[in-house]
């Protein structure tokens, strides 16, 4: 089972597709490798929210919170107490884990059906949609600036441009790691088996709360710390960005897309759809303000009605049947 | 002492109003299981139909209602037989994908039409009001609570004693006998999903008058409905009705007595609390 991912460790093409990419600021516009950034960005949290959503088939709407808690409480803990932003990454990875964790076990104690748990992980994201629009420690409804990024290191600062996109593949390129090496964990086997049919898991032996609080504790931490990275990038902590229901729709339906509950789809998704946004955005922006969201919708839409599964096991047929022809 | 009866007047009146909203996402559910996320977005559908019509015939909203509520009748119809009839059988959990897609695309295709600021739509009857004693009552939220429990036994009635009603209960009840028993399950599941994005219509309508309305505003509306409908037991039309007044009076009350933030907060600590502890509703009826 393990072998798998160190088969991925290990493989040239991995790493080729890393190394490439790591070129790609020295070939690309800064309007271009902002893009690009954003879409590592996107890749980042689809991939983390995979792990609850995909693979365990709880589809948490709750991923703002984590995120918002990553940008906006290490911005204020830098800004209001002068708090490194390393220290405070730190910090909002471990409330984040343990708000997941606390939100897992709810799920479990109250036994929650899929549907519940929709609507309660939604009624917690605009829980605390309000708490930061309301409370001035952590910017309210205006938001916090942070300071001017000179590529301090040690600042949690990465130059911006250049250095925030290697930052961002980092992680991004941790995330994806993340999906390969449970999905082929006896933890993946044992989130799959709880989505398929989480009385017979329970029936077989497995520790459903040990799972699922493990699965969104990780969910959480790296969807936190991609929202730490997210808001220093940004260098604006804006709440209606950051702390809103909508990233985590958006979320969903890029993971939806690419393919739900496989390490590769949600990157897919975010990596096909977080361009053709922006550039739309770019182009039609000013005179079609929300073109690239109704895009997206239309997308969603279609995919879910062509291919409910998502594009990747799409690609992968086609791919299989092309070779079958040859 | 006159804050708390104005606290509760208010609620009691917007409340009526986001029942009638929960009770199209009610039935839906009961006979068709979809749990719709863009509703909200319909309820913003409707309300800048009205605006259309306002800037263009300058009709009053009570007015637009005579082509608004067969208009959107029509969409819902499309969007069941087109978008969510080829889903059933899949996963449930892609309607809940799916809705939201839509969401996106009915909130930022009226943003493309209407531009993002906040608009009005005046209504003769906008600014009306009606003293009963320190109590202050806007004459719109009367009209929307009279109209709203007019039209909720106009449905009960219904239910009760047509023969679509009785074909909805016996789907509701159970579609494989229903449909043994010689019911059109699949028209039944067209209609009753027709018949609640009407009923978003008129509530387009009712919670119109003197409320500034903005494209973003959908997923606010599908939350409170969600609120409602949970509260109400899912599928149980008079504990939806009550849930709607208990998230209508909640919200009052926290707006009222409590500052800020902590007031908006009400509404969610109240659904998540019934949520843990009576996830089958308020009503105590032992019929799902």
């Amino acid at each position: 089972m393990r072998g798998e991912f160190y088969k991925t460790l290990s493989s040239p093409i991995w790493w080729g597709v890393l190394a490439v990419a790591a070129t790609l600021p020295f070939m690309l516009s800064s309007y271009y490798l902002h893009i690009l950034t954003l879409s590592l960005v996107y890749v980042a949290l689809a991939s983390s929210w995979n792990i609850v959503g995909g693979m365990a088939g709880q589809i948490s709407l709750a991923h703002s919170l984590f995120i918002g808690i990553g940008a906006m409480l290490s911005s204020a803990m830098l800004l209001k107490l002068g708090i490194n932003m390393w220290l405070g990454l730190l910090i909002s990875a471990l409330i984040s884990g343990a708000l997941g964790v606390a939100i897992a076990w709810i799920d479990f104690r109250f036994q929650l059906g899929h549907l519940s748990f929709v609507l309660i992980t939604l009624a917690f994201a605009e829980m605390g949609s309000i708490i930061v629009e309301g409370w001035d420690f952590l910017g309210g409804a205006s938001g916090l600036l942070l300071p001017k990024d000179t590529g301090n290191f040690l600042a949690f600062q990465f130059g911006g441009g250049d250095g925030a996109f290697w930052m961002m593949l980092a992680l991004a390129a941790i995330c994806v790691l993340v999906n390969v090496a449970i999905l082929n964990s006896p933890l993946g086997y044992y989130l799959r088996t709880i989505r398929d049919n989480e009385k017979a898991a329970q029936a077989i032996g497995v520790d459903i709360l040990r799972y699922k609080i493990t699965a969104m504790a990780i969910s959480a931490v790296l969807a936190s710390v991609v929202g730490t990275a997210y808001v220093r990038y940004l260098t604006f902590a804006d709440p209606y960005l950051l702390i809103s229901p909508v990233i985590t729709i958006e979320i969903v339906l890029f993971a939806t897309v690419g393919g739900l509950g496989r390490a590769y789809g949600p990157a897919l998704g975010a990596l096909l759809l977080v361009p053709l946004g922006e550039v739309l955005r770019g182009k039609l922006g000013s005179t079609l303000p929300g073109l690239h969201y109704f895009i997206y919708g239309i997308v969603v839409i279609g995919v879910i009605l062509v291919t409910p599964r998502g594009l990747l096991p799409l690609f992968e047929g086609l791919w299989r049947r092309w070779r079958e022809a040859r | 002492m006159s804050e708390l009866y104005q606290a509760l007047a208010q609620g009691l009146l917007i409340g009526s109003s986001y029942g009638l909203l929960a009770l199209g996402m009610g039935l839906v559910y009961g006979v068709s299981g979809v749990v719709n996320f863009s509703h909200g977005d319909f309820i913003s559908l409707g309300m800048f139909m009205c605006l259309a019509l306002y800037s263009a015939l300058s009709l009053d909203p009570y007015v637009s209602v005579i082509i608004t509520v067969p208009v959107m009748t029509a969409i819902g119809a499309l969007v069941y037989l087109f978008l969510i009839r080829p889903m059933v059988g899949h996963q449930f959990l892609m309607v809940v994908q799916l809705t939201l897609g839509l969401s996106l695309v009915l909130q930022n295709g009226i943003l493309m039409v209407f531009g993002g600021q906040p608009a009005r739509t005046p209504s003769v009857v906008e600014s009306k009001l009606l003293l009963l004693g320190d109590v202050v009552l806007r004459v719109p939220h009367l009209i929307a609570f009279a109209v709203s429990f007019v039209l909720a036994g106009g449905l009960y009635v219904m239910l009760r004693s047509t023969d679509f009603g009785r074909s909805i209960r016996a789907v509701h009840q159970n579609a494989h006998a229903a449909a043994l028993m010689g019911i059109d399950v699949g028209r039944v599941q067209v209609m009753t999903f027709a018949l609640g994005i009407g009923i978003l219509a008129l509530a387009a309508t009712l919670l119109l008058p003197g409320t500034p309305i903005q494209p973003t505003q959908g997923l606010r509306y599908t939350v409170i409905t969600l609120l409602v409908v949970v509260l109400g037991g899912m599928t149980n039309f008079v504990g939806i009705m009550l849930g709607g007044l208990v998230i209508g009076i909640a919200e009052a009350f926290g707006t009222i007595y409590l500052e800020g933030p902590l007031g908006l907060l009400m509404p969610y600590l109240i659904f998540v609390l019934i949520m843990l502890f009576r996830p089958q509703g308020l009503t105590w009826s032992s019929s799902r």
